[in-house]
């Protein structure tokens, strides 16, 4: 517990860059209008930058001083977490504090837009702490794998069915009703219980391709 | 207990380490030695899990090592090891806490002795001191298998010298399989108990460093008088020039005669001999 601890406390202390670019985003980001973007949603960016941190700064690093992949692995999903619950805190707190007093007609939040807040805020920011985890978890598992053939054939695989499901109707209907699933959903208990489901499956596929990741 | 059974490795067409097998039982300092190119790091590497061979099985303690290893119970270190833009004393310190058994008090007293500076940051130290801060952290960590490749890049004289006594203690303080890769042959040789030869991928030799000293032999004269000296006997090597004769034998040496002259190999010597191609030819 205590190598797992350590590994923890080494991946957010490395993550400063991530930290720094995301704090004078949601401190600096400005936007015009009647209708604005909250800077709560630029919180966000923390959950796309860390990833790419962890796996391509870290990893290395980390095994050279000794740390086993077990509590590597073990050390990112709880830092995710951790994050993510952050994350969700500042967001939560920005949307609750600094949204109203904006002074504009209308503040867009993302947390209103995937109709969390209809569940009372608590929820919303659970539901958004989960949803960040699943996207964390998705970038680690699709970054890991890139150095391999199966990283590649995963990007073309998401970029295909972007390109393939996007101007046809039905198929159009099916990827809307995915992101409905993920991201745009009221129904808490059906949201955070996918959120986790794909969350544990992708750490399964994660812990397979770090089984194979060679040094 | 490292085992490896008909390990082969092979990089897209080119084979790097063919059907090896080797069993390396007991605790002790170990020499792996080779040419560049030899496969040394890919053996390392493939014992310590960082990479999967393509044939056979590598076993550390009974448990089949891959890259699936997720705690092989290896610790291994290369040249030119990326660490954290940390000081040394925190890098020590981080090493310590990711390794269940790691022996504390040993990395710093190796980093007062190397005098390491402990607020000095890693990017600020030189390629010898980055070697050794890779090379401390690797010994402290009191895993079953040492693997250190290449340590004494970047070694000043007085430094190699301290890195052997270091290694030395290591071993009396926590005896376990410590595998050294070096070129520098001489040096390394008062401080191992058994050498690893390897050559084109294959192991060429792999015994005690006392059976080098009793059975590694010069045997000049006469070509006649060698030839008719050496018969039967495990010929590694052979030279001739006019009608003189060198063979080099590991085996028992023939009876001294006036007209031979025997002499023990050293250590470089015998490896040369060992790996065959003195001046890029094989022999």
């Amino acid at each position: 517990m205590t190598a797992i601890y350590a590994v923890v406390k080494r991946l957010l202390a490395s993550n400063k860059i991530s930290f720094i670019i995301t704090a004078l985003v949601v401190l600096c980001a400005t936007s015009s209008g009647d209708v604005v973007l909250s800077n709560g949603n630029y919180s966000w960016l923390l959950a796309v930058f860390t990833p790419f941190f962890f796996v391509f700064y870290d990893f290395t690093r980390l095994m050279h001083l000794g740390t086993s992949k077990k509590d590597y692995f073990s050390g990112c999903l709880i830092s995710y977490v951790f994050l993510a619950f952050c994350i969700s805190v500042v967001n939560t707190i920005i949307h609750l504090l600094i949204d109203p007093v904006y002074p504009a007609q209308t503040v867009i939040n993302l947390m209103d837009v995937c109709q969390w807040t209809k569940n009372g805020i608590l929820v919303a920011g659970l539901q958004q702490m989960f949803f960040l985890l699943l996207v964390m978890v998705f970038l680690h598992v699709l970054l890991t794998m890139q150095p391999y053939w199966y990283g590649w054939l995963a990007d073309a695989v998401l970029v295909a069915m972007i390109c393939i499901f996007t101007p046809f109707a039905s198929l159009r209907n099916v990827l809307a009703g995915f992101f409905r699933l993920i991201m745009l959903n009221g129904n808490a208990i059906l949201h955070i219980g996918i959120c986790l489901l794909l969350t544990a499956a992708l750490s399964f596929g994660g812990l397979a391709v770090l089984k194979r990741k060679a040094l | 207990m490292i085992e490896l059974k008909q390990v082969t490795k092979q990089y897209g067409k080119a084979t790097v380490l063919k059907n090896i097998t080797l069993s390396v039982d007991e605790p002790g300092i170990y020499c792996l030695l080779g040419r560049n190119g030899a496969g040394k790091t890919t053996l390392l590497k493939s014992i310590a899990g960082y990479q999967n061979i393509t044939d056979g099985i590598i076993q550390v303690d009974g448990q089949a090592i891959t890259t699936s290893s997720l705690d092989p119970g290896v610790s291994y270190i290369e040249n030119f090891a990326k660490h954290f833009n940390l000081s040394v004393r925190k890098l020590l310190r981080i090493a310590s806490e990711v390794n269940p058994n790691y022996d504390c008090d040993f990395a710093l007293e190796m980093m007062e002795r190397f005098e390491l500076d402990g607020k000095k940051t890693f990017h600020h130290l030189s390629l010898g001191m980055k070697t050794m801060v890779s090379t401390i952290i690797c010994l402290a960590s009191n895993k079953s298998v040492v693997l250190l490749d290449e340590p004494v890049l970047g070694f000043d004289a007085i430094m190699r010298v301290e890195f052997y006594d270091m290694l030395t203690e290591s071993f009396q303080k926590h005896p376990r399989i410590i595998i050294v890769s070096t070129h520098i042959i001489e040096e390394i040789a008062k401080t191992i108990q058994k050498l690893i030869i390897i050559d084109k991928g294959s192991i060429r030799f792999f015994d005690t460093l006392q059976s080098v000293e009793t059975k590694a032999f010069r045997i000049s004269g006469l070509q006649k008088d060698v030839e008719a000296a050496t018969q039967g006997l495990n010929i590694i090597g052979r030279d001739n020039v006019g009608g003189l004769a060198t063979s080099y034998i590991f085996d028992n040496p023939p009876e001294q005669t006036d007209s031979l002259e025997i002499c023990p190999l050293s250590l470089q010597d015998f490896f040369i001999q060992m790996v065959g191609h003195k001046g890029g030819a094989a022999k």
